[in-house]
């Protein structure tokens, strides 16, 4: 990967490149108070954006799956059936998407392109799509009390999987990585110039030092990831979260690397309905309720089980070649009853200390 | 990314409605074929096992399994009015339109079963989706050894498909067994459980080189596979299709998801060894 290094004023001259070459950017602004957005750049707001600032709750995954979206159109006259696929395919660019989420489009692109079917509404919102990776730097602003990216190992600096990666050096200086072909073409423009080893060793620094600044740290991950492959989590600890669980649906909404759908019909003309599909959420009762009224999934705790072990079971990490969880810590923020990721990992963790006479760690 | 055309797995299309005919009280059989002709070729190299979505624009879409073996020369659905979109299709007269896709799942290995012995055991409407493999079977008879068939229902007028039962016994390749819960209306046949006609006298079961299908309602599922397995079948040669509320068909919806599974690519099919595994009720 190649690196260059760009003047702080500089900076949202990129979001200028990127405009110039016909996309649409959607860049993080500040509201009032804590509130943060992501919006689409336009003339008037372009001074207003943010580089330093928390992550909103509303992922980015919407830009590659909308939270409702329209599959097909139907058209009926006199008993005969018209069945027009509508796409979208924007040319766009993300500009100051965190690591996490980076990391979170990466797991959408393994789930809906890989495997035995492709979604092509995905790959059509995907193919244009633009990267630009702010690294999270600043502790007070950045990083949230909840984000654990530290132990998902997705951040605050993403690896890979972006276009170009920005960084704040401090001092007015930025670092800017190209991820691929396309940020690499970037570096033509003068406001990059060659780093030197210093600008390196910075980078290294300040990485260092932000890691230290987590408020979450659940080391937990791989030692919870055995456990809830094995099936060596006790029922009544299942039963413990679900207790916890008030079914609101809120920590898949929120969650970068959610990918279930519900598919509905609707009417909307005399003649014409539309098949759209919406995100749908295994937290909620009628997840998987079948026609007719059997449900095979009835308690709240077999939901969370259910939700956890897709998030975490090798099974499913290694089919994807990637974790459903990137340690955004928004479901944590969410949850009236916390019960988001990192608190799961811990009273899994507990649990079978409890169950395992082998298991050294217990307090 | 993948340079190859992305095919729309989401996309229906325009089926035509042939014909109905009742089964049983609320099941129908729905004959149909595609409005496009090359997509009616395609579709006929589904395998025994696998399943469609079909669509009722409007109202929403569903999955069903297919009864027909892919020789024979109709396309065709049974289907339970149970929801909404069940009793969407339930409406439709000869000559309307729907649409379908697919065909989706593993479907049933029939290939690595030769030489077995075969016996179907279902329940109800659990005929329904073993249907294609037994029409399969009789097809190729001479790749399988025995081929027995036993079904149960509630009552005589619950029974499936007792025509082609008749014809399949008549053909003199399988033997039916037929059993029902409750007789009335002057039934002369068995009366029990699916799994006492195992034990009828004048049956026996093969154990060894044996493939069981088991299909039907979670209560008969149960107590037929206890029998199988204690007159010595393995977990691995007993076989079943699963059902879950699918809502794409293609592994990317997630409803259908239970263990490690998703029914709609790595099932509906699965060997009694995988269930067990899967951890959830059937
Ligand atoms: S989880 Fe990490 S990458 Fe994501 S916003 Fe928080 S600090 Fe940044
Ligand atoms: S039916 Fe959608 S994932 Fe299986």
């Amino acid at each position: 990967m190649k690196a260059r290094v760009l003047a702080g004023a500089d900076v949202l001259k990129i979001v200028d490149l990127l405009r110039r070459e016909g996309r649409e950017v959607i860049a993080p602004f500040c509201g009032r108070g804590r509130d943060t957005y992501f919006d689409i750049v336009t003339d008037a707001n372009r001074a207003d954006i943010q580089i330093h600032l928390p992550n909103p709750y509303y992922p980015p995954k919407r830009f590659v799956f909308p939270h409702i979206e329209r599959l097909l159109k139907v058209r009926g006259n006199d008993g005969q059936f018209q069945i027009e696929p509508t796409y979208e395919e924007p040319r766009r660019a993300l500009f100051g998407i965190r690591s996490c989420d980076v990391e979170g489009i990466w797991h959408l692109d393994r789930f809906y392109l890989g495997r035995d079917f492709r979604d092509i509404y995905y790959e059509k919102h995907r193919l244009n799509l633009f990267l630009v990776n702010i690294v999270c730097t600043d502790p007070a602003r950045d990083i949230g009390d909840e984000c654990f990216c530290v132990c998902s190992d997705t951040g605050p600096a993403a690896r890979d999987h972006f276009d170009l990666q920005l960084m704040d050096l401090g001092g007015g200086e930025f670092m800017a990585v190209a991820g691929t072909p396309a940020g690499e073409a970037l570096f033509a423009d003068p406001i990059f110039r060659m780093g030197t080893a210093a600008h390196v060793e910075r980078r290294r620094a300040i990485l260092g030092e932000v890691r230290r600044q987590f408020k979450t740290t659940t080391s937990w991950f791989p030692a919870t990831v055995r456990y809830v492959s094995e099936g060596r989590i006790p029922e009544k600890t299942w039963e413990e979260i679900g207790n916890r669980c008030l079914e609101c649906g809120g920590c898949t909404y929120v969650c970068p690397a959610c990918t279930c759908f519900t598919v509905s019909d609707r009417r909307v003309g005399p003649n014409e309905t539309e098949r759209v599909r919406i995100w749908d959420s295994c937290a909620l009762g009628g997840f998987t309720r079948m026609a007719g009224g059997f449900n095979p999934r009835r308690a709240v705790h077999d939901r969370r089980n259910r939700r956890f072990f897709r998030k975490l079971a090798y099974y499913f990490i290694q089919r994807e070649l990637s974790m459903a969880c990137v340690g955004c810590g928004r479901c944590a923020a969410v949850c009236h009853g916390d019960v988001g990721m990192p608190s799961v990992v811990e009273m899994l963790r507990r649990a079978s200390a409890d169950v395992n006479p082998n298991e050294p760690v217990k307090d | 990314m993948n340079p190859s055309r992305t095919e729309n797995v989401y996309l229906p299309k325009v089926a035509i409605l042939d014909r109905v005919v009742e089964d049983i009280a609320e099941v129908r059989t729905f004959y149909w074929h595609f409005e496009d002709p090359a997509a009616q070729t395609e579709f006929k190299r589904f395998r025994p096992g696998q399943f469609a979505q079909v669509s009722l624009f409007g109202v929403g879409e569903f999955p069903a399994s297919l009864p027909p073996s892919p020789a024979e020369p109709e396309t065709f659905f049974t289907v339970r009015q149970v929801g909404s979109c069940t009793g969407a299709l339930h409406r439709l007269k000869p000559h309307d339109r729907f649409a379908v896709r697919g065909p989706y799942g593993n479907g049933f290995p029939m290939e690595q079963y030769r030489g077995k012995n075969l016996v179907f055991v279902a329940g109800g409407i659990g005929l329904i989706p073993l249907r294609s493999c037994i029409v399969y079977a009789m097809n190729h008879c001479d790749h399988y050894r025995r081929i027995q068939i036993f079904h149960g229902a509630k009552t005589p007028e619950e029974l499936m498909y007792l025509s082609s039962l008749r014809d399949w016994e008549k053909s003199g390749h399988a033997e039916c067994h037929l059993t029902v819960d409750r007789a009335c209306n002057g039934w002369g046949g068995h009366v029990g459980v699916v799994g006492s006609l195992f034990k009828k006298p004048g049956v026996s079961v093969p154990v060894e080189d044996t493939i069981a299908f088991v299909c039907g309602p979670p209560i008969m599922f149960r107590f037929v596979i206890r029998d199988l397995l204690a007159m010595g079948f393995e977990e691995r040669n007993i076989v079943s299709t699963l059902e879950r509320y699918m809502k794409c068909g293609v592994g990317k919806c997630g409803h259908c998801c239970i263990g490690t599974a998703y029914i709609c690519v790595d099932g509906p099919v699965f060997t009694y060894e995988q269930i067990k595994k899967l951890g959830e009720d059937i």
